[in-house]
């Protein structure tokens, strides 16, 4: 066992134990904060698998924003915190599907992936750019590999944010006076 | 460390993209700057030009591709491999454009409601409250429909395009987001309008993670995105099998979502009927055809070489389509939904030419499913624009029982509708009947037959629930009280005509376009 795997197994064992006191705690708060850390423990093996960008990527956006966004909502609808709403008949159907779905899953990947290593030494040129990068996973490598092969792919993602930017505020804004002003003026046409 | 190498990205092929996904950002850029007296003018004005450029860059673009060394396609693969622009695509960029060409016109109607859109004056004011009342007395209108369909479209013209699993699923969640917004914009009955969006936004959400997911195996099992590299893969059968196979299957219930096939078909009629209608027409012909552009890259560039692993799955899942569509329409008593269940029926129909996976002389089976989509999407449209014609006081008249005896009080919108019902029963001398021909020769020729006698089957039930409408119509006394037919704007009129002459021709005289699909040959990889 080296190091590096011990480090994986205690962040996958923390991983499943916090995901699963996710879905189990009553109050919805906790299970927030229980997706902290969650997600955290993930970003920790992006970071055993050499994925540093995405490891950090994982801390910005998810612990940072989604979780956040999360406790926003749950503060600003007034839930109620500390009811077990979610329970519910269909619960022995949805831990059917989700143990089969895990099972399936869980051969699949391993059958897929099973005895393959990542060799850090010869670095082969797994990202699809032109030059082969210095290391797999880093931010210089991921860089490149969006500025050069995936372009057009990280412009269009700005072209998604605009459409969900302008969408929410079509359903949520609110007319300005100027405008009711204007729009009467104008006699409704 | 090496050098930055700066990408090339071919902006003349390109082009029709680039100009739609540009207008959708100058549209923003309208709508933060106009008065809004004028806003609605000026953007209906401007997104028409928009598109019309776009479909003449198409074209020239389709005039200057070139012959590819050593394969049957012409194009090239643009943007570092991330665009295959190929006959198909091109076709599909046509296609596309003049159907949004004819929904935007039909998005910009403003007589039937009375001098308003059929979009929510606001979106924010709860339904039914005073802010509501108010919003719709002072002729407020959300003008920002029409940036946000811009989006849409160019999501549609990159899905079928995109040369790797990377970019399509981008392109995906551009075509989708815009569409869950415009679906929950009704003016009418907006409770079941947000609904239907909240509906499509998390069930859409669902089939997107699946999507990726199958993304994430298939990179698992052949080491790249792009198609050409996941089909050399498959064909040196590298990599574990299983991967293969559960990664094709997560992506075929993304896509199969998307298309509306059974058993993922659930949300098609509540969004149907709940969308505001010039969006389930736009969403019936352009969102089909996208994903069908899409599903026909991936399995038969990428996955071509494990096709006796797929084709059982979509075997199974084009009868179960075309059995589901065509006999649940029977019980329906509303229009849109049933209109929803026929467009199910022809998703099935359209699997069966997929299915077939012909590729032989004569006309592919790819090229019969670019015809029927062709075909098919000229007739949804034109009926989706004679429902906003037929109103009751408080909006569209979707109950079929208020069509009945429509025959009789205004003949020709009666007609128009019958005859657009003609053509989803595939009867000779509608564009219906030489589309379901085309589709279902390409399969037997791909040794489909069994599916083709069941879609043969299935049609006859389909074509039992499409007279049904046109008996009620044109046979039954009219209801007291009936609804009332309103007369359109210039622009749901010339949209309904085009649709009509549409149908009629590609009916009669289907060379000219069954030429142009068979001139967009293969794709290329």
């Amino acid at each position: 066992m080296t190091p590096e795997l011990v480090v994986f197994w205690l962040l996958s064992v923390l991983t499943v134990a916090s995901a699963v006191m996710v879905v189990s705690t009553p109050h919805v708060v906790h299970a927030a904060l229980w997706l902290v850390v969650t997600l955290g423990a993930v970003a920790g093996c992006f970071l055993v698998l050499t994925a540093e960008f995405v490891a950090w990527v994982q801390v910005l956006i998810y612990v940072g924003a989604v979780v956040v966004l999360l406790l926003f909502a749950l503060m600003l609808t007034r839930s109620p915190a500390s009811t077990t709403g979610a329970t519910s008949r269909n619960r022995p159907v949805a831990a059917f599907a989700g143990f089969s779905t895990f099972g399936v899953l869980a051969v699949v990947l391993t059958s897929g992936f099973r005895g393959i290593v990542l060799d850090l030494d010869s670095q082969p040129d797994q990202l699809g750019g032109a030059a082969p990068p210095e290391r797999i996973g880093d931010t210089r490598s991921v860089g490149e590999a969006i500025f050069t092969h995936w372009v057009l792919a990280f412009e269009v993602l700005s072209v998604i944010l605009l459409a969900a930017l302008i969408g929410a505020i079509v359903v949520s804004g609110r007319v300005r006076d100027r405008d009711r002003q204007e729009a009467a003026a104008g006699g409704g046409s | 460390m090496n050098e930055f190498i700066a990408p090339t990205v071919e902006y003349a092929e390109l082009s029709p993209l680039l100009i739609v996904l540009g207008a959708a950002v100058v549209g923003v850029t309208l709508e933060a700057f106009l008065p809004r007296r004028g806003r609605h003018r000026i953007q209906v004005v401007f997104t028409l030009v928009a598109l019309v450029a776009a479909l003449l860059a198409t074209g020239w673009v389709a005039a200057g591709l070139d012959e590819v060394e050593g394969a049957s396609g012409r194009g090239l693969i643009a943007a570092e491999g991330a665009i295959a622009v190929d006959g198909p695509s091109v076709f599909m960029w046509g296609v596309l454009l003049v159907f949004s060409i004819i929904s935007v016109m039909l998005f910009a109607e403003r007589r039937i409601e009375g001098g308003v859109s059929a979009f929510a004056g606001q979106a924010a004011a709860l339904p039914g409250t005073e802010a509501e009342r108010e919003a719709s007395r002072q002729g407020i209108e959300h003008t920002e429909v029409f940036p946000l369909v811009l989006f849409a479209i160019g999501g549609m013209l990159l899905f079928p395009a995109s040369n790797d699993l990377l970019t399509m699923f981008i392109a995906l969640e551009v075509l989708s987001l815009p569409l869950y917004l415009l679906c929950g914009l009704a003016r009418r009955r907006r409770l079941i309008s947000q609904e239907a969006a909240m509906k499509y936004f998390l069930l859409g959400a669902f089939s997107s993670a699946f999507f990726v997911y199958g993304i994430a195996l298939v990179y698992g099992y052949a080491g790249s995105f792009t198609l050409a590299d996941i089909h050399a893969a498959v064909d040196n059968n590298t990599g574990s099998t299983n991967l293969l196979l559960a990664g094709m299957g997560l992506i075929a219930v993304g896509l199969l979502f998307k298309v509306s096939a059974a058993p993922f078909h659930a949300w098609t009629p509540d969004v149907y009927q709940g969308a505001p209608t010039p969006v389930t027409g736009f969403m019936a012909a352009c969102t089909k055809l996208a994903a069908f552009g899409a599903l026909l890259r991936v399995f038969y560039v990428a996955f071509g070489g494990a096709q006796w692993d797929w084709r059982p799955m979509i075997w199974v899942v084009a009868a179960l389509t075309m059995a589901i569509g065509a006999v649940v329409a029977l019980t329906q008593s509303d229009i849109k939904r049933m209109l929803a269940y026929s467009s199910i029926a022809h998703a099935g129909f359209l699997l069966v030419g997929f299915a077939g996976a012909y590729g032989g002389d004569g006309i592919t089976s790819l090229q019969s499913v670019l015809f029927y989509l062709a075909a098919y999407g000229f007739s949804t449209i034109g009926a989706f624009a004679v429902v906003m014609l037929v109103r009751d006081p408080g909006g569209e008249a979707t109950h079929l029982s208020r069509w009945a005896g429509l025959g009789k009080t205004s003949p020709l919108v009666a007609g128009v509708f019958a005859f657009f019902m003609l053509a989803f029963a595939g009867i000779p001398l509608t564009s219906g009947f030489t589309s379901k021909w085309t589709v279902f020769s390409a399969a037997w020729a791909g040794g489909a037959w069994p599916l083709v006698l069941l879609a043969v089957g299935m049609s006859a039930v389909a074509a039992y629930f499409y007279v049904r409408v046109i008996v009620l119509m044109f046979f039954s006394d009219p209801v007291v009280d009936g609804p009332t037919v309103s007369v359109p704007s210039l622009f749901t009129s010339s949209a309904l005509v085009v649709a009509v002459v549409a149908t009629v021709v590609l009916g009669i005289l289907p060379g000219p376009v069954l030429d142009l699909a068979q001139q967009a040959g293969a794709f290329v990889r």
